[in-house]
């Protein structure tokens, strides 16, 4: 009988209907739709607008108006006053829906920080001794350029285009020809083999997909691997240009229409090319369209913090928003993997970039240089592994750090020929934004200036200082809150940059000053932490920053009853100042504390139909809970249905058709069994990535926990982490005092063994008795105030 | 009244088991549902629980000239039953020779049970072309075939086709033909194949669930009982009951 013949899906319905269920649980209801609404159409549609002098009066007038009401100046009450009214103004607005209401908001916030800044320019520069002029400029430089970030990040994600897939040809002999590259180094066999798999699946004609696995390790076992399966195994005598070069190597000995590109850890979905080809078909111009990079494993902050998918993650708010911000201006970057290119249009800018360690980024700006087009999809259609331990992160991100500022230098955007306006805006935030860590510190360490040297770094009294900042850092906070909120909840901006700050500072600043230093470091997946502890060498920088505020904490309290106190109001702004930096802080030593990771390759959560036929022959209708690569969490109907050990068959379904696996069960209590998949053939592990990690709808939900951000739940929750910082430290700064006094091996008890434990001393008995009224001090903290806000 | 034959070209393929639990499943979504057995096997009732001893079914009744009514049993699952009975050879012989004469005789009895437009009539039939095949075919609304994933099945496709275009397809009140493929095992590459095929060559009229190979089913009737009242969460039950709902479908769509 001849083999079925593969139906190519079409890209139907379902996953648009996913699309529409996740945007609902982006716009929460909290926005409501009233008469303001009304109102503003009906402004909107006045027929004035039609004409061009009455747009041009608005523009002028409200232009006027801009810089009066950032310059003009006002008496404290008189800023008070004006600055509430706004503020509560835009309170009121933010509970209404709409884009417009969106850009009021962002028009107040740019006011209050533009009035803010030009009051810190205009009047309080203290320009008196060199101490108090040093720290002062430091901060105002940190300030413009906080501000001007906050500037270009609205210019930005003004409007995103939320892009939808555009549908392929019904003939799929229109189809183009697509080559798959999966560039691997060092990677082991076991995290490339689902990726290749999954590629095999991809619903694209056979005979116009080639699979190319880019090996750099040149390795016997990725060649032998590749033939088993049929897939091209390609190597290179050198390394050269890393990632890069590799492609660029591929490029010269294949040939079809389009190269989509997949790290070697990410898992396309079967649908990939039918969602992204589309648009390649429709713009002829368009040179790369990007994806997202989904993770299916927790990346280091939502392990340690244990807020995996529960609050969005350091990346999400680049691919959930800036991306799409960045598409309606035609200036999404791409980001390596996960993207289609046209091959034309790649060989015409050169291949890739290999001039930066972000190659990707700087390819995409070479074809945005010569006209081409680059689109974004924010539908995730791939998925992959995230980095595994902090330290690991940190040096990826260094990586971009480096890479950015190293286009900034050779290729700066804000200069040259090709490039539209907003295309400079767009490019230039990009890299602008990782020059965070220096001004990140400037903050985390500009109220010691004063609590340590008394350098009074704004010349003006608190009061003054509370109501021209204190608005600007509300509005800014309540419009990214809005903007943003699905993406980066608030305050969270603050710990990722915290962490980071010093890591990517020296290698921003090396690379602007010669950005040929430095080499690619290519980032490790598929490592395992395998017991907790603290990363006393990653957290060194925050470990200083925390006990300069610290000795500053108690400085400033000293000042403010016994010592000095003629400043009571300063002393106390800059105490405000400081204990929010602890609380900073703290959460970075949380980050820090890597908590043990139990499973080798990850579970994923899924729900879906699947079967277990035991040995007997009975079979039960069940349900896949979660899955990995080794095996399946089912649900059954009932308690205890599958016998432990027992041997069993485990049918998945996909559409119509169904595959089955071997499996042995390895758990089962009540309703849940686990199982754990018996020797697949090759087919079989095809078959297996084809119905779990590459399924077309495997990544629709995947935000469904989130929690709906508010500001000051999510500063709330950052005190949370920082509080359980602060525990873990305690812990370990004691455990390693005690460590020290005692150390020689432990006693073994000629019965009990090692763990027999003598009777405690009377001193034992006193530490024990500190520890329980600490513990007792952070637990009842904890209740009272810190509960972190979950669903 | 609808009524669902149910046909299949070979012996041994479960089409009294679906047939059962096909009635079981309407009747739990609140349809009145009568089962009549066809078949001189005569083991329809023992998946309702009847007393094995009974010989009492319609060759009696029909050849006493006398009512359906007095051998149509109450099941405790929500149906009733009209067994065939237990008779010598001789009655056999007698009956099946009335049945040949009396081509009205099917139609007649079932009338004088009742005739509500909410109920289901289930027809089970003996494997091939008989007599009873012929009776059931001439006054079904639907005809559900019931195959089994081989090449023998496969091989008869073109017969029992013809089967249908004789009887049935010139009729009004005809809804349609359709096939199910019963103990089905999507690890035996030959039946994923041939499940492939008939979708091929069937199209929309092959349940697009097939039933799969389910040990539980057997020890159902081993227990005298319907499998969904047996093993409720058996994959077996789950696939009979999205074929119900796939069958009423296609009545509501004929209907309309």
């Amino acid at each position: 009988m001849s083999k079925p013949k593969i139906a190519y899906l079409p890209v139907s319905a379902p996953q648009f209907k996913g699309g529409e269920r996740r945007s609902k649980s982006r716009a929460p209801e909290r926005y409501k739709f009233g008469k303001l609404n009304e109102w503003v159409i009906a402004a909107r549609e006045w027929y004035g607008w039609e004409h061009s002098y009455w747009r041009a009066a608005a523009m002028i007038f409200a232009f006027v108006l801009f810089l009066v009401s950032m310059s003009v100046s006002l008496s404290l009450l008189g800023q008070a006053i004006y600055a509430g009214m706004v503020f509560a103004l835009a309170l009121y607005l933010r509970n209404y829906t709409g884009t417009l209401f969106t850009l009021i908001m962002i028009v107040f916030s740019v006011n209050a920080s533009s009035r803010y800044l030009y009051w810190r320019y205009t009047e309080t520069l203290s320009m008196g001794s060199w101490l108090d002029t040093f720290f002062s400029v430091t901060l105002v430089i940190a300030e413009v350029y906080a501000w001007l970030v906050l500037l270009l990040g609205y210019a930005q994600t003004i409007w995103p285009l939320r892009r939808l897939p555009e549908p392929m040809p019904e003939d799929t002999m229109q189809w183009p020809s697509v080559d798959i590259f999966i560039p691997t180094y060092n990677e082991s066999l076991k995290v490339v083999r689902p990726t290749v798999l999954a590629a095999m699946a991809l619903d694209w004609p056979r005979e116009k997909l080639n699979i190319y696995i880019l090996d750099d390790g040149r390795r016997e076992e990725f060649a032998e691997f590749a033939k088993s399966v049929g897939v091209a195994h390609l190597t290179r005598p050198n390394n050269n240009h890393a990632k890069a070069g590799n492609i660029n190597e591929a490029l010269k000995v294949t040939s079809g229409e389009f190269v989509a590109i997949f790290d070697c850890d990410h898992i396309p979905a079967r649908s990939f090319l039918q969602m992204t080809v589309g648009w390649f078909l429709r713009d002829k111009q368009l040179g790369m369209l990007q994806t997202p990079h989904h993770f299916l494993s927790p990346d280091p902050f939502e392990r340690n913090l244990g807020t995996f998918r529960r609050v969005p993650n350091e990346g999400e708010l680049f691919y959930g928003l800036i991306q799409d911000g960045n598409d309606l201006w035609n200036a999404t970057f791409f980001c390596g993997s996960c993207a289609v290119t046209r091959r034309t249009i790649l060989l015409e800018v050169g291949g890739v970039a290999i001039e930066t360690v972000t190659e990707d980024a700087h390819t995409a700006l070479k074809m945005h240089r010569l006209g081409y087009t680059t689109a974004y999809i924010s539908i995730p259609q791939a998925a992959g592994l995230a980095t595994e331990s902090l330290s690991i992160h940190v040096g990826q991100r260094i990586r971009w750090a480096r890479g950015m500022a190293q286009i900034f230098r050779v290729d700066n955007p804000l200069f040259g020929k090709g490039l539209s306006f907003m295309q400079r805006l767009c490019y230039s935030n990009a890299m602008l934004h990782f020059f965070y860590g220096l001004p990140r510190m400037v903050f985390l360490l500009a109220p010691l200036s004063y609590l340590f040297f008394q350098a009074h770094i704004i010349n003006a009294s608190a009061v003054a200082i509370a109501v021209y900042a204190l608005p600007h850092l509300f509005h800014a906070n309540i419009t990214n809150s809005r903007m943003q909120g699905a993406h980066r909840h608030s305050f969270w901006a603050e710990l990722y940059e915290a962490t980071l700050a010093w890591y990517i500072f020296r290698p921003t600043l090396v690379a602007l000053l010669n950005p040929k230093l430095g080499k690619f470091n290519v980032t490790a997946k598929g490592g395992l932490v395998e017991k907790e502890f603290f990363d006393w060498k990653i957290s060194e920088p925050y470990l200083i920053m925390l006990s300069l505020n610290i000795a500053g904490l108690l400085i400033g309290v000293v000042r403010l009853f016994w010592w000095n106190t003629f400043e009571v109001d300063t002393v106390i702004l800059n105490l405000l100042w400081t204990v929010y930096n602890l609380v900073i802080l703290g959460a970075t030593i949380a980050v820090a504390t890597e908590t043990k990771q139990v499973r080798s390759s990850h579970r994923v959560n899924c729900n879906q139909k699947a079967m277990l036929k035991l040995a007997s022959g009975q079979s039960f209708v069940c349900r896949a809970n979660d899955y990995s690569e080794g095996g399946l969490g089912l649900v059954m109907p009932e308690a205890d249905m599958a016998p432990l050990n027992s041997m069993a068959r485990v049918s998945l379904f996909m559409g119509e058709r169904e595959f089955v696996f071997p499996a042995k069960v390895v758990f089962a209590r009540d309703t849940i069994v686990g199982i754990e998949f018996d020797q697949l053939s090759l087919q079989q592990q095809m078959d297996l990535v084809q119905c779990t990690l590459a399924r077309a709808d495997a990544w629709l939900d995947w935000d469904d926990n989130r929690v709906v951000d508010r500001p000051l739940a999510g500063l709330k929750e950052i005190c949370y982490h920082s509080m359980r910082g602060y525990q873990h430290l305690w812990g370990d700064l004691k455990a390693g005092v005690q460590n020290s006094y005692r150390n020689k091996p432990k006693e073994v008890h000629p019965e009990r063994g090692l763990f027999y434990h003598k009777e405690p001393s009377g001193d034992q008995i006193k530490q024990g008795f500190v520890r329980r009224k600490l513990s007792g001090f952070f637990r009842v903290g904890r209740r009272l105030l810190l509960r972190p806000t979950r669903s | 009244m609808t009524v669902i034959a149910v046909i299949s070209p070979k012996g041994g393929v479960g089409k009294t088991t679906v047939a059962v639990n096909l009635a079981c499943k309407l009747a739990a979504g609140g349809h009145p549902v009568r089962l009549v057995d066809l078949d001189p096997q005569n083991a329809l009732r023992l998946h309702l629980g009847a007393d094995p001893a009974d010989v009492n079914g319609l060759v009696h009744q029909t050849l006493q000239q006398s009512s359906w009514y007095y051998t149509e049993y109450d099941s405790a699952y929500g149906v009733s039953f009209v067994p065939y009975g237990k008779g010598s050879e001789f009655e056999r012989i007698t009956f099946e020779a009335h049945l040949s004469q009396t081509p009205e005789w099917l139609r007649d009895n079932l009338m004088e049970l009742g005739r509500d437009p909410n109920s289901y009539t289930i027809l089970d039939t003996p494997p091939g072309p008989s007599v009873y095949v012929q009776q059931a075919l001439s006054i079904a609304n639907l005809v559900l075939v019931v195959m089994i994933p081989d090449a023998g099945s496969y091989a008869t496709l073109t017969a029992i086709e013809g089967l249908l275009d004789y009887y049935c397809a010139n009729r009004t009140d005809f809804y349609g033909s359709y096939y199910v493929l019963n103990q089905f095992d999507a690890d035996h590459p030959l039946n994923r194949d041939i499940k492939t095929v008939m979708q091929t060559v069937l199209g929309d009229r092959l349940a697009p669930f097939p039933i799969h190979r389910d040990e539980s089913l057997s020890e159902a009737l081993a227990y005298q009982q319907p499998a969904a009242e047996y093993a409720p969460h058996c994959q077996a039950v789950d696939d009979i009951a999205q074929l119900t709902g796939w069958l009423q479908n296609q009545v509501d769509q004929a209907v309309r």
